[in-house]
């Protein structure tokens, strides 16, 4: 059925987490700990599009495009024959400029997107742009009619209110685009069970679904975990799964209760490390 | 003949294309850092103290040379509400000066001489 197409991410046991994939034309979240695979994961996709004649923009407001180039040749993708071939584009901007040139027709984002006719687009990491938006007097709303519209804020949530129509307004730009995309977002802590969970600007809330992954701890060894905690207009697997990354990129495992490595150890232990990493206080 | 080898000082014996590119386009070490960097980072759409930042470089120094390269056709200034970004501009003939200029930066030898022309100026 033509409405239930997919956006795949190339990522197997991913995919059927979502359901067959991303909706098109969505925005949508990655959230973990350093080094967990927010970036790779994003890649993947990003490769995965262009592979299937898609092509795609990576947007990254702090590591170098030549990072991607390296991280992605050690899992065999060649971004620069990519690029060459009009599939892809890394770019390197700021926050601000984003925001704004975003705003006006026919800015240099706008441009390239349709010059490409790109359909996947992968911001890594949207916590530069949280942060800038939150400091930065630039990058003020276009206009302030959105905020009239949707009526006055609380006295003391003013602030929080504006960076939300921001992020609000940048999402908004990039599904005008006809894009579908993949934002990561950092948390701080490594465990589940740790304080410093932040909302920022309710980006959970805008979104249209949102993953997150997580470092586990089962019998003193560290794995990583995957779950699907929202995803609008789509039914999704609600299991934990685990996952690696091995030269091929991220491989989603079965749901954990049917590894074999459970079978031979203590699963309700081992059950409650997972629960426990992926409930919030 | 000696009079020869005592004068084989630098920047004489450099190609004289790339003495050309070094004489109109890199007259100092941040124009030689920024041609450099958006040659590997050929998609850079930023302003200067966003890339500044990536170069770890003074704001200003950077404006400078921006403005600079922009002069000479290497880039394009965007105007981005009050803001100034740039851009790699789309020019083949000058993209193959540059990565000529980066392929011979490679060479410890060419490094040498085209430092030498720089610090003589
Ligand atoms: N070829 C490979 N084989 C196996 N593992 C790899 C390979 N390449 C990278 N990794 C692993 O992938 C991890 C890097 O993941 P990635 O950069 O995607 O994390 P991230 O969540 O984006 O981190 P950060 O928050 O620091 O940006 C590394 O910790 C490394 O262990
Ligand atoms: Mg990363």
């Amino acid at each position: 059925m033509s409405y239930d197409t997919r956006i795949q991410t190339g990522i197997t046991g991913f995919d059927t987490m979502l359901g067959g994939g991303y909706l098109p034309n969505t925005t949508n979240l990655i959230e973990g700990p350093p080094g967990c695979g927010k970036s790779t994961l994003g890649m993947q996709f990003i490769y995965h599009g262009a592979q299937q004649g898609e092509p795609g923009i990576i947007l990254t407001f702090e590591a170098l495009p030549e990072t991607y180039y390296q991280m992605a040749a050690a899992f065999g993708w060649d971004f620069r024959r990519l690029e060459q071939e009009g599939l892809l584009k890394v770019i390197i901007t700021s926050p601000e400029v984003t925001q704004i040139d975003l705003e006006h027709a026919n800015g240099v984002l706008e441009h390239t997107i349709a010059q490409m006719d790109a359909k996947r687009i992968l911001i890594d990491s949207v916590t530069h742009y949280e942060s800038a938006m939150a400091h930065s007097p630039n990058a003020a709303p276009k206009s302030k009619v959105s905020l009239m519209a949707r009526g006055t804020p609380a006295p003391g949530a003013s602030e929080k209110f504006v960076e939300r129509d921001r992020l609000y307004s940048f999402l908004n730009a990039l599904k005008r685009q006809g894009m579908t995309t993949l934002l990561t977002r950092e948390t701080t802590f490594l465990f589940g069970d740790e304080e410093g969970f932040s909302g920022g600007a309710g980006i959970h809330f805008i979104v249209d679904s949102y993953t997150m992954l997580r470092y586990v701890e089962i019998m003193s060894a560290v794995r990583r975990a995957i779950i699907v905690l929202k995803m609008r207009g789509s039914a999704h697997d609600s299991a934990i799964r685990q996952f690696e990354i091995d030269a091929r990129g991220l491989v989603v495992m079965a749901p954990f209760e049917g590894q074999e490595g459970l079978m031979s150890g203590t699963p309700k232990r081992m059950a409650a490390s997972f629960i426990k990493a992926f409930v919030r206080k | 003949m000696k009079m020869h080898t005592l004068n084989t000082r630098v920047p004489q014996d450099l190609d004289p294309d790339l003495l050309d590119f070094l004489t109109t386009y890199v007259d100092s070490f941040i124009k030689w850092e920024l041609l450099l960097f958006f040659h590997q980072n050929p998609n850079t759409f930023d302003t200067a103290e966003g890339i500044a930042r990536y170069l770890g470089r003074d704001k200003e120094d950077v404006q400078d040379a921006l403005s600079f390269l922009k002069a000479h056709g290497l880039l394009d200034e965007v105007v981005v509400g009050n803001m100034l970004a740039y851009v790699l501009k789309p020019n083949a003939e000058l993209q193959d000066k540059v990565q000529k200029f980066t392929e011979a930066t490679n060479d410890r030898e060419f490094r040498r001489k085209a430092v030498y022309h720089l610090i003589r100026k």
